[in-house]
């Protein structure tokens, strides 16, 4: 059989540079049927005879030895092999894979790994080694011969993923691939559609989908007939979208990259790159409007949903550390090469925490897994910021940053595990010595800081506290920030606080003295102190090994970026008195009037501020307004209107006159808080309730001080509830919500609500909201039923339900209405009676 | 050291190629900052207990300790042999350099590999055939590997910041491993030792993945089925816990 097929494939021309001879062929031929019996050697022996005789003059051996299937007789140079004629190899392969039960699977592999050597070696005979190997792979339309389930995967695992280190492989130049990954897409769609297929094998696929994705864009960009290759990418598409979420880990993190690719296919890139070369910039800025296949708004739209669930992620309560870090690690190009998508994404990233899981006590995989959630985020946001140092978002994310190390040391409690702060390391002064072993307290001297000698003085000497010459001719600007930060971190880290003090005390005693003998006038121009260039070496990590070796060191010198100039220092002066002349007095409708543009500037930022995405579960001891979204805004305005000036305020009742001349701003933003909640009440009723809860507990705070103020509460609550009780329908649930959830109910609010029964439509719902009160806040069950009864007293339309709330939570109504009806029951008898 | 180096190179000799026949083999890269010393002693581990394996280093330039610690040895990644310094320190002041152990790291090194390989000029996906008398180097040719394990948190940081900046164009998860050894020859040593034990951790869970039955993979409900990257975190959870004071962290990136 394998004779055969060698037949068929040493066709003269076809095999190697040079072809052959029928007379070479026919030898060839013979020689296997004659000498060699078994189909397996026949097929090695083949290839090392085809190559030789292709090749002679390569006979020479270079001392690398090729292994023919394990014959340990049979060895060829691989000088040879790697100019030899691949497709003969190819061809033996498939052809060998296919008609050769007697082939071992893993001889089998390795006849295809050699193939695969090939290849590596020379990339342009990848079409031929591809064709030969599809078959292998393709688990349709091919009735394989006797062999068990397990080994076919084992060759399907290696098919797959040599397709996928094929489109990887940054040696095949990017239109051979283009050609390529047509040949492929047929058995890409039937291996990803195979609903039994192997985990590992649909891996390799997915990878390979997102290498081609790109290439396929582009090709059909530029061939728009070509219709069915992109129907079958588009199977291949919605197939791996379908898996994404059902997937075993593994392939679902290969969905996500498949995803990200997809993604930055189709959207716009920055500008129509002129390196059209790389295949990697494929982008729908390439695609022309009039394009018959692709629509822009399709491929826009389905990459911006894509991209939304890429990030949804970053929005479950918990995280599988695999998918957050598998996402992270692929959105740095995204950021970087798609602005329009950077900012969605990054929003999204600086509501994440990464830390959310972290309840103690954490078992050592959860452990592993927080703190890699957590170093990855940062380090694609510090990746973000070094790159471009002056995005718009630089400021917040150099926040969450340090906010995400703090609550890290928090939890893991670095410190405590790290090898201790670390030694200055060229020695500037022996005392400091980190004394490991340090067990008996060594006494401390008092410290003494000799006071300054009388005139003038430079700010250094000022601050020149020790007492040795040598020392204070040491120039500390020499040294790199590097090293001053540590050393005063060190310092700050094991000096004794008394020792500091008294430090303070001497130092600040010479400034009062200095200060005291000040005459000359400060000379405004002069720069301000101690500016210090930022320190934007990467060196965030507040560890410090302390007995590293010296190349360490040099190496971490080495990753800083080169020393920032030192600041122009500053010329020796001491400051002086300066009293800023006082601003010019304000009418007080000026006032009003600039009050008015402050509160709507306030207001103005939440039109910029992203609506809150979903909640997490932030728990009781979250920050309020922390997470910078619009919600967080709103908490900052109530408490703005609330409390900042809470006990300034005149009192009504002292000076009546007072609050009509003067201008609250509390009561201005009180005013645009009621106008904001009433313009989308069923929306914004958390809103409502979050301010009037604001108001309520200033209320009860000023209360406790015992101090006669303005109460709010109940005059906001009465006005919000008459500015959305005439726009309330009877199937709204925002009345009830908004009973139930804000902190305190008077009567008043109760006679509102009974007043809506007068509108007979409204009467379920009334009713409903007070049995809600009824059944769920105890406190005001009393004055709620009192409500129902006077409903249903007063309202006729709303007797059938107030009599079954009542009957169910009043006790003795029900006897009250049986007594009622039973007396006339009692009358209708008598004149029954009467009758008879 | 001495000890050590003859264990490794016998180790090498015993093991070399093929050992095992499932054909399967996770691919490793260790990283440390001179690929001199920590990422070399685990390179030559990794390559004696059979594992495909490259190594890297992530500094600017090849530092060695010299006379005084303001004097190293400065040599270029990718252009300067391990021999080359070898017979350069030698010549210097063969003492010196035979004492602080510089010597006989060269020498191991210059039996593993030609020279320090730099982590940022590495062109990922690039076939490696030219590497082909490397220890390790079975299983690598194609230029990717599946684990990189670096040696000190500002490798990890470097090698994480610079796949970043490369825009994973090659679709391909690795997993990225820190284990934090100090940069000494005993610290090293040791540090060789754990992540020999971390390679064969993770290859023991990627094997029993890759045995599990393969069928199935989209019968419906994802319980049950967990996979070899899955495992990962759970895997150097339990290596931590036998090695507490190599404190490791992990992520997920791409090539």
């Amino acid at each position: 059989m394998a004779a055969a097929a060698l037949k068929v494939q040493l066709r003269p021309g076809k095999v190697g540079r040079r072809g052959f001879t029928r007379h070479q062929i026919k030898r060839v031929s013979q020689s296997i049927n004659t000498s060699i019996p078994t189909s397996l050697s026949a097929i090695a022996i083949a290839i090392a005879i085809a190559i030789a005789i292709a090749h002679p003059e390569c006979a020479a051996s270079s001392g690398l030895y090729f292994r023919i299937l394990g014959d340990p007789f049979l060895t060829i140079p691989v000088s040879i092999l790697r100019r030899a004629p691949i497709r003969a190899i190819a061809t033996a392969t498939a052809t060998s894979a296919m008609d050769t039960p007697a082939l071992s699977v893993e001889q089998q592999i390795r006849l295809l790994e050699d193939a695969r050597k090939m290849v590596l070696g020379d990339p342009t005979f990848y079409q031929q080694v591809l064709q030969g190997i599809l078959p292998l792979i393709n688990p349709a339309g091919r009735d394989e011969p006797v062999r068990p389930e397990s080994a076919k995967i084992d060759l399907r695992r290696w098919g797959a993923d040599f397709l996928a280190e094929t489109f990887a492989s940054p040696a095949v130049p990017a239109h051979q691939k283009e050609s390529l990954c047509l040949t492929v897409l047929e058995v890409l769609k039937s291996i990803i559609e195979n609903p039994n297929e192997d985990g590992a094998v649909v891996k390799s696929i997915v990878q390979t989908a997102a290498s081609i994705y790109p290439l396929v864009v582009r090709w059909i960009i530029n061939n728009s007939y070509d219709g069915p290759t992109w129907e079958r990418m588009q199977a291949i598409k919605s197939r791996i979208l379908r898996i994404w979420d059902t997937a075993p880990t593994g392939v679902r993190i290969s969905c996500i990259k498949f995803a990200q690719r997809v993604v930055m296919a189709q959207t716009v890139g920055p500008e129509a790159d002129p390196r059209r070369g790389d295949p990697m910039e494929v982008s729908l800025g390439m695609i022309p409007p009039t394009h018959q296949v692709l629509h822009l708004r399709n491929l826009e739209a389905e990459a911006t949903g894509l991209l939304d669930r890429m990030l949804e992620v970053f929005q479950q309560p918990t995280s599988d550390a695999v998918l957050v870090d598998a996402t992270l690690n692929t959105l740095s190009i995204l950021i970087r090469s798609r602005p329009q998508c950077a900012n969605r994404i990054l929003n999204v990233i600086l509501n994440f925490n990464p830390l959310k899981q972290a309840n103690s006590p954490m078992t050592p995989k959860l452990r592993v897994m927080v703190k890699s959630m957590e170093k990855t985020t940062r380090m694609l946001l510090l990746h973000v910021n070094k790159r471009d140092p002056h995005n718009p978002l630089a400021p917040r994310i150099q926040q969450y940053v340090e906010r995400m190390m703090r609550s890290r040391n928090e939890i893991f409690d670095e410190a405590n595990r790290k090898r201790g702060p670390p030694e200055p390391i060229n020695g500037l002064d022996a005392t400091k010595r980190q004394k490991l072993d340090a067990q008996v307290p060594i006494p401390r001297p008092k410290f003494h800081v000799p006071p300054l000698a009388p005139g003038p003085h430079s700010i250094a000497e000022l601050f020149t506290v020790t007492t040795d010459e040598g020392l204070k001719m040491f120039d500390v600007s020499q040294l790199s920030e590097d090293i001053v930060v540590k050393i005063g971190i060190t310092i700050l880290q094991k000096i004794n606080a008394d020792t500091l003090n008294q430090a303070v005390a001497g130092v600040r005693m010479r400034y009062d003295s200095m200060k005291a003998a000040q005459v000359e006038q400060l000379n405004p121009n002069t720069a301000p102190l101690g500016i210090e260039a930022e320190d934007d070496d990467d060196d965030y990590e507040p560890d410090f090994y302390p007995t590293e070796y010296s190349e360490q060191i040099l190496n971490k010198l080495d990753s800083a970026p080169p020393e920032v100039e030192m600041m122009a220092k500053a010329p020796d002066m001491a400051p002086g008195n300066f009293i800023l002349p006082p601003p010019p007095t304000m009418t007080s409708d000026e006032v009003a009037q600039i009050g008015q543009g402050t509160v709507s500037r306030v207001f103005g930022v939440m039109q910029t501020l992203e609506e809150p995405g979903k909640k997490s579960k932030a728990g009781l001891n979250r920050l309020a307004a922390s997470a910078c979204d619009r919600d967080d805004w709103i908490t900052i305005i109530t408490r703005l209107a609330t409390r900042s000036v809470a006990g300034l305020e005149e009192s009504d009742s002292v000076k009546p006159e007072a609050v009509h001349t003067t201008f609250s701003l509390s009561n201005k933003i009180r005013e645009s808080l009621y106008m904001y909640v009433l313009e989308d009440f069923r929306k914004r009723i958390d809103i409502a309730v979050a301010w009037l809860c604001e108001e309520w507990y200033n209320d009860q705070v000023q209360m406790k001080l015992g101090e006669q103020n303005v109460m709010h509460y109940e005059k906001w609550v009465l006005k919000v509830l008459d500015g959305i009780l005439p726009y309330l329908d009877a199937r709204d649930k925002v009345l009830t919500r908004f009973l139930s959830e804000i902190p305190g109910l008077s009567l008043e609010v109760l006679a509102r609500v009974k007043a809506i029964c007068r509108d007979p439509a409204m009467v379920s719902l009334a009713l409903t909201s007070l049995l809600y009160l009824v059944m769920m806040r105890p406190p005001v069950r009393e004055i709620a039923l009192d409500a129902v009864e006077d409903i249903w007293n007063n309202y006729e339309d709303a007797k059938p339900i107030a009599a079954k709330y009542l009957t169910r939570w009043r006790p003795g109504f029900a006897e009250r209405l049986k007594g009622a009806e039973g007396e006339e029951e009692k009358k209708s008898e008598v004149v029954a009676v009467a009758a008879t | 050291m001495a000890q050590t180096q003859l264990q490794g190179t016998n180790g090498a000799a015993q093991n070399g190629g093929r050992v095992d026949d499932d054909g399967f083999k996770l691919r490793f890269c260790t990283v440390c900052a001179s690929n001199n010393n920590r990422s070399m002693e685990s390179h030559l581990r990794l390559a004696a207990a059979g594992y495909p394996v490259i190594s890297f280093g992530t500094g600017s330039l090849v530092r060695l300790p010299g006379a005084s610690i303001t004097e190293p040895n400065v040599y270029q990644f990718n252009k300067t042999s391990y021999d080359t310094m070898y017979k350069e320190l030698e010549s210097k002041d063969p003492r010196l350099y035979r004492a602080n152990g510089i010597l006989n790291m060269l020498g191991r090194n210059r039996g593993v590999k030609w020279g320090p390989e730099r982590w940022q000029d590495w062109r990922v996906g690039v076939p490696r055939l030219e590497h082909s008398t490397d220890q390790g180097s079975v299983g690598v040719e194609g230029g990717v590997v599946d684990v990189v394990i670096t040696c000190e948190e500002r490798c990890w940081d470097a090698v994480v910041d610079d796949l970043l900046n490369r825009g994973s164009p090659l679709n391909r998860p690795v997993h990225v491993i820190n284990v934090d050894i100090k940069d000494n020859h005993e610290e090293a040593l040791v540090g060789g030792r754990a992540i020999l034990d971390l390679a064969d951790s993770l290859s023991k869970a990627a094997a029993e993945e890759r045995k599990m039955n393969p069928s199935a993979f989209d019968s419906g409900s994802g319980t049950g089925r967990s996979t070899f990257d899955q495992r990962v975190p759970e895997v150097i959870a339990e290596w931590q816990d036998r090695w507490p004071q190599l404190p490791a962290l992990w992520t997920l990136a791409w090539f």
